[in-house]
């Protein structure tokens, strides 16, 4: 058995899962209408959720681009106060940093993928079900019972391969959506712990980068004279801010 | 003929491109089989571009069943392989 005979086994048997509870056709058009309208209302926030999920990641991408420019200055401060210990810090974060902003923007380039996807999804089955509601109300209009059998039965098998394969579209969508997220989250992690940034400023090398800039504004000829010795330790006060 | 793209949506391709789909499609079988993964994605790639450039698309306010079912364009050899590791022990 090929690929698309299994295939076409697999979707023909969900479709007579569908069919089979048919007693009255009327009833399943009424049913069938249902189901397509509580799908389409499932794809709709489908899409609402991947754009929610794409916009945390821009947020952390720009979050992490500004993290680039900080890094970038605070070598240059390092260096420019003679701490080339420092400077290596901060550009080794700023590799760290530029790893992951590569990684956030792969991401986000996919999931713009996966919207447009099921943006494509939910349109089509907008137009599925509006043809379907026609057709519907036409069989209802004319039923005479073996024929109007006949007519449901083509056009709920059409319509249920269609909710098959968006339903298929949808789940494969957010699944993808799922591992983008975990994967953003784990780098949300990385900020946490201060791998990556330390928005509570706590962090050694900020307040030691503080300490420099205030030993050298404030008191310029001090630090001239001590120019020789490592720079900064003494002026704890302003530092610890 | 009719033909869904999973997850793409339906075609309207002629008969006449029939040998050449079921060519690859038993052509498939067998990279899947292999675990050719490299195979497999240009098998699948070509199988999806003799539907989509020899075909109509079917206006999306029809219904009709499809003659045959493709995969998603995006199944992975993995996924493809749970499919037919499934035949048999399930006769669906």
């Amino acid at each position: 058995m090929g690929m698309l005979s299994r295939m076409g086994v697999i979707v023909k048997s969900k479709v007579n899962r569908i069919m089979d509870n048919a007693e009255d056709p009327r009833e399943t058009l009424e049913y069938s209408y249902e189901k397509q309208r509580e799908m389409l209302k499932n794809v709709k926030r489908g899409v609402v959720e991947m754009v929610t999920a794409k916009r945390q990641l821009e947020a952390q991408a720009s979050k992490a681009q500004a993290n680039l420019a900080k890094l970038d200055s605070q070598a240059r401060q390092a260096l420019g106060a003679g701490r080339e210990d420092l400077a290596r810090l901060a550009l080794e974060r700023k590799q760290t940093t530029i790893t992951e902003l590569e990684g956030l923007d792969e991401q986000i380039a996919n999931m713009e993928i996966e919207q447009e996807k099921l943006t494509h999804a939910e349109q089509r089955l907008q137009a599925k079900v509006q043809a379907f509601k026609t057709q519907k109300e036409v069989i209802k209009a004319q039923y005479s019972a073996a024929q109007a059998q006949v007519r449901i039965g083509s056009a709920l098998s059409g319509l249920s391969e269609e909710m098959g394969d968006i339903t298929l579209a949808v789940e494969r969508a957010e699944t993808k959506t799922e591992t983008l997220k975990a994967k953003a989250g784990a780098i949300d992690e990385l900020v946490a712990t201060g791998v990556l940034d330390d928005p509570t400023g706590g962090d050694p090398l900020d307040r030691e980068l503080k300490a420099i800039s205030a030993s050298s504004t404030v008191d310029d000829e001090l630090a001239a004279l001590m120019a020789e010795l490592p720079p900064g330790k003494e002026s704890l006060p302003e530092g610890k801010s | 003929m009719i033909v869904r793209i999973l997850t793409e949506g339906q075609f309207n391709l002629p008969g006449a491109h029939i040998d050449e789909l079921n060519d690859i499609d038993n052509k498939l079988v067998d990279v899947v089989a292999e675990g050719d993964e490299a195979g497999f994605k240009n098998l699948l790639a070509k199988m999806m571009d003799l539907v989509r450039n020899n075909s109509t698309e079917v206006p999306v306010d029809e219904l009709v069943e499809s003659d045959l079912v493709l995969p998603e364009p995006d199944i992975t050899l993995s996924e493809a392989a749970e499919m037919f590791v499934g035949e048999g022990l399930v006769p669906d």
